[in-house]
Parts: structure tokens; sequence; C-alpha cells
């Protein structure tokens, strides 16, 4: 008998821990509501990147879900260090980065993935959007390169933003 | 050369080949579930559904957060332009914020409005806040979106397009006057 694919149920994302960074209180009760309703029951918030890395070295999340813009510290920057982090204490520097931002441009993609976030997903956000993007960068395998001041993935690969016409849903 | 080296991405020319190395890294489930992860993931219609439930749930208090920022708005234009720094970057992160939330509560003519008035700020720096007429235009066009939710969207579009040619009109003028 053939196995039967996992599922990316409740069930699956109760094992998960999301660290949700974005300096916009509202954004962040979205995603935190978003998230729990998917099952997800460790989510910590943290308003700017400086947060975000602090969090990130506590909480060792197994993915994060981070803002562009923020003060004093963005989430490009924040991208940058937790790639250069080393497993830090036990955190993932190889940990999923998704980034939601109202900058969809080519210039600011092309930037985010060069700070190595995995995946760029545009505002206004979806539902539809946020699951997929989740599930795939928590299933996918991940190819990443290590070379002098940098590992993660490939700043030579393709990003677009995703939009709502990727999604199936 | 392979195939597969063709495919790999080329080192930048001051690194040597030897200096890239690539990694397989095991996915989030695979650390997780291990053994027991059989791949493709598959995606659970019901995960969505629940999620889908709970924007509309959200909707209404959202709904009434929007109006309360758009009275918040009309009293910050006037400091705002008047030269309050502090209050420029209230006014801005409330605009922010609709930008990136109104469209997905279902205000998607409120979102692209913000979005115009954003792109305003962001391109016209510190002389955005000389003249407070293109402030007050947006957040016009933003209060009717949000309580006309049901009106033509050929109208609306008129008036995002009557607002592109008034900040491309400012823009000229600033150009002109160096």
């Amino acid at each position: 008998m053939m196995p039967v694919p996992t599922k990316a149920d409740a069930a699956f994302f109760r094992k998960l821990t999301v660290l949700v960074v974005d300096d916009s209180p509202e954004m962040r009760r979205l995603l935190a509501a978003l998230l729990e309703s998917m099952g997800v029951e460790h989510v910590i918030e943290a308003r700017d990147g400086l947060k975000g890395l602090d969090a990130f070295i506590e909480h060792k999340p197994d993915i994060i879900i981070t803002d562009g813009a923020m003060q004093p510290m963005d989430g490009y920057e924040m991208t940058q260090r937790v790639r250069a982090a080393g497993a830090a204490e036990g955190a993932n520097p190889d940990v999923p980065i998704l980034m939601i931002s109202g900058h969809i441009g080519r210039e600011s993609v092309a930037h985010a993935r060069d700070q190595g976030v995995t995946d760029y997903l545009p505002k206004p956000l979806s539902a539809s959007v946020l699951y997929e993007a989740i599930v795939a960068a928590v299933s996918k395998p991940i190819h990443f390169i290590e070379k002098p001041g940098y590992r993660g993935p490939s700043p030579t690969r393709r990003l677009t933003a995703r939009s709502a016409d990727d999604s199936a849903a | 050369m392979t195939d597969l080296d063709k495919k790999l991405p080329k080192a930048p020319r001051n690194e040597t080949p030897t200096d890239v190395r690539f990694v397989r890294v095991p996915s989030i489930v695979e650390r997780k579930l291990g053994a027991d992860y059989v791949a493709p993931m598959r995606l659970d219609p019901r995960v969505l559904d629940q999620m889908q439930t709970t924007i509309k749930g959200l909707e209404t208090r959202y709904g009434d957060a929007l109006r309360a920022q758009v009275q918040t708005l009309l009293a910050l234009v006037e400091p705002a332009c008047g030269g309050d720094t502090e209050v420029r970057g209230r006014l801005y992160a409330i605009v922010h914020d609709m930008r990136g939330l109104a469209g997905t509560f279902g205000h998607p003519m409120v979102g692209r409005f913000a979005n115009s008035l954003c792109n305003y700020i962001e391109s016209a720096g510190t002389t955005a806040w000389s003249d407070d007429t293109i402030f007050h235009f947006h957040l016009d066009a933003i209060r009717e979106a949000l309580e006309s939710p049901s009106a033509d969207p050929a109208i609306t579009l008129e008036t995002l397009n009557a607002l592109q040619k008034l900040i491309a009109a400012s823009a000229a003028e600033r150009r002109r006057l160096g």
C-alpha cells in the first residue's frame, strides 16, 4: 500500500513555534489569530528586528514571519543577522523566514533575497497565500549556499513576491 | 561540465569556486516528524476555511478601528503640515498600517488610497508636508470608500486616478521651483 502524504493540518502545526516580527500591533494581532486558527500554539511576537533577534535566541522558532520596514532594526537586517548567527545557543540560523511587505517592487524583493529571506509575501495578505507559503517553507528541503560572510538561500535564485494568483484556493 | 554544474549558481568574480559550498538542510517537517514524514505535504482545506473564518470574525472590529484611525488622521493633518515632525511620524505610521491591512479585511480601495498617500509621503520627503491639500483629498477618499464599500468601483478608480494626477502635478511644481 502506498504511504499517505503528510497533511498540513492542525495536529502538525501544534508542533511549531512561530516568531512574528512587525511594528504594527494590528498586523501582529492578525497574524497571531491566523496562526492560532491553523493550530499553532506557540506564537511569539516582537515589535522590531532587534526584539526579534532576542526572541529568536530565546524561543528558537521553527519559522519567522517578519515585516520589512521597522525601526530601529528592519526585517532585512534582522534576517541577515539570523543567517549569520551560527547555531546561537541552539537557535536555528537556517530557519525559514517569510517577509510580508507592501513594497513588492523588484528592488525590494531582490534586497530581501540577498539578505537570506526564504519567501516574500505581498500586503494585503490573504489567508491562502499565508497558508501555502508556510507549508512550502516548512516542507521543502532547504538548499543553502555557504561562502565567506554569507550562509543562506542562494542569492542568485529567482524570487518574486507571491500573489493571490499563485494560490490554488 | 555536467548538467548539474551548469545549473549551479556561479560564484561572484572575487571568489574562487572553492569558497562556495552547497548544503542541504533538513526541512522543518523532516526535523519535527523524522521518518513519519511522507512527502509531499498536502494542504488541508479545513485549515484554510478556519483561517478565512478568523479573518471574517476580525473584520467588524477592524472596521471600527479603521473609522477611529480616519478621525485621528483628520486631526493630525494640520499639526503635521504645520511642522510637527513627531506628528508626521504618527500620521505616516497609521496610513502605512492601513495600506497593509485594509485589503485583507475587505476594504481594498481604502488600502489603495492609503498606498497612494504613503507613496506620496515616501517620494516627496519633507516637501510633502508643505501643503495639506493632497492629504485632505486622500482622507476624503478613504472616508468615502469606508462608508460606501459597495460604491461603483469605476468611480472609485477614477478618484484614485485623479489623486495620482494631483500628486504628479505637485511633483512637477516642486521640480519647477527647484
